[in-house]
């Protein structure tokens, strides 16, 4: 039965990645619409209350596309929230602790561009990275429903979510709510980053659950997933710099939704690539 | 092929995963430090010390020969500032603490004074006044009510003046900011 089951490719999840991203766009794009026709009025609570709720959509659309497409082998829905819930308490206890107050990073990782791409990857990347993937390698992955090289990244992404949720809702709730048309182009980006970069740890955590590799494997996956973290991040920043003119500082934040759509995109298929190669090479060798 | 035990390879591969994050932090850390800790020389009126690079240095004002800022702080900026006093023949520090506390309560909105004693600064006898305040500037660029301001201030006698050398931060921060402060204190010289 294991055998079997092993094998799938599992093209729905594949499915899901590329459905988010699409969804995402699509939804970031109403919201700015309707923010700009009809220009709410909130409260500082509404306000809140409406980019928190804002904050969990992301997730939302993928748990909901997942849910509905995982039919031939499902995974157990508890343990996909489950490890979405893990994902959002270890960015929420350890990893918002760690980056913000202990490395106090607003500080210092801006100060030039090596900075910003040394800090982003040493401290950021591997914070993040880490605890995504603790999230699923002490949880599920022992599991007997961890059984195929696909689930590496069917959990990983849910426990990217998790983390891209209260790395949102932080954010939302710091800033006492958010302008909807900008905000909701923020939570997308976080939101398709950290899946994007979950994947990639997700492969590598499946491979190396079904596969005899090398000890150097997995470290090799974190600090991959850590060092695209970490660039992604610092080219944010150059596409996100504000520009300032008499008329007074604007910043063009769809270009940062255009790259992490771009990035999600290739990640998403560089990474169905390796793990076809990888069940390909399965069957033959079984 | 079969759901395989944890081999192990698994273990130690484990094993390297933490360690190498926690090698990664470690050198975020000493990354961050030196990016923090880097200086650039100041000298006036005879007295050097090694400023903190990339701060603000705004103006001096009044007896004041350095008021440098932390602009990327959160909240109010940790500020330096060392001010040159012309004192009385016999003053002592404590006496010019005292003063300096009278010019706090004067210009200070909410000022309260927290404590107060003889100290030796890296082997100098000083005396350390402590005190909050509310910040009470306006200031556009932060969108956020007044922060509580935490101070610290280090009194020094150097013949007819005193060198009086101030700590200010967010109470937020202070703590975390006092280790740097004291790298400042270090440097000083007169």
């Amino acid at each position: 039965m294991s055998e079997v089951k092993a094998l799938h490719e599992r093209k729905h999840v594949w499915r899901d990645e590329v459905l988010l991203i699409i969804s995402l766009c699509v939804f970031v794009g109403i919201v700015y619409f309707l923010d700009g026709a009809f220009k709410p009025v909130f409260n500082p609570s509404t306000l809140t209350l409406t980019g928190v709720v804002l904050a969990l959509v992301p997730a939302a659309i993928w748990l909901t596309f997942f849910y509905l497409q995982d039919r031939a082998e499902p995974e157990p829905k508890g343990f996909v929230l489950g490890v979405f819930a893990l994902g959002a308490i270890l960015a929420s206890a350890i990893g918002i602790p760690v980056v913000d107050n202990l490395f106090r990073v607003s500080h210092w990782l801006r100060s030039d561009t090596l900075t910003t791409i040394l800090g982003g990857i040493l401290v950021v990347g591997f914070t993040q990275e880490f605890l995504k993937y603790a999230a699923v390698r002490y949880s599920i992955y022992n599991s007997d429903e961890f059984d195929e090289p696909t689930d590496g990244v069917i959990y990983a992404t849910a426990a990217g979510l998790g983390f891209a949720t209260v790395l949102n809702i932080q954010f939302v709730v710091s800033n006492g709510g958010v302008d909807l048309g900008v905000g909701i182009i923020r939570i997308a980006v976080v939101a398709l980053a950290q899946a994007a970069f979950s994947g990639i740890t997700g492969y590598f955590l499946g491979r190396a659950k079904f596969e005899s590799e090398p000890v150097w494997w997995m470290p090799l996956g974190i600090t991959l997933a850590a060092i695209f973290n970490g660039l992604f991040n610092w080219l944010l920043g150059i596409l996100n710099r504000p520009t300032i003119t008499l008329n007074g500082a604007t910043s063009n934040t769809w270009m940062g939704l255009v790259l992490a759509a771009v990035v999600a995109l290739v990640t998403t298929g560089v990474i169905l690539a390796l793990v076809r190669g990888s069940i390909k090479s399965l069957q033959a060798g079984k | 092929m079969v759901n395989k035990q944890t081999s192990l390879g698994d273990r130690y591969a484990e094993i390297t995963v933490v360690l190498l994050t926690l090698i990664a932090l470690a050198v975020g850390w000493a990354y961050k430090s030196g990016i923090e800790n880097a200086s650039v020389p100041f000298s006036a009126e005879g007295i050097s010390v090694e400023a903190p690079k990339g701060w603000l240095q705004a103006e001096p004002a009044g007896t004041e020969l350095l008021h440098t800022v932390d602009i990327n702080s959160n909240g109010f900026g940790a500020t330096y500032v060392i001010r040159k006093v012309a004192v009385t023949e016999g003053a002592t520090t404590s006496e010019v603490a005292s003063l300096m506390t009278l010019n706090y309560a004067q210009d200070l909105l909410a000022f309260r004074m927290l404590d107060q004693r003889e100290v030796t600064v890296y082997g100098r006898d000083a005396y350390e006044i402590n005190y909050v305040f509310v910040e009470s500037n306006p200031d556009l660029t932060h969108a956020q009510i007044p922060s509580v301001v935490r101070g610290t201030d280090y009194v020094f006698l150097n013949g007819d003046h005193a060198i009086v050398v101030s700590f200010q931060a967010d109470e937020k921060t202070y703590d975390l900011d006092l280790g740097r402060f004291h790298l400042f204190l270090e440097s000083l010289t007169f």
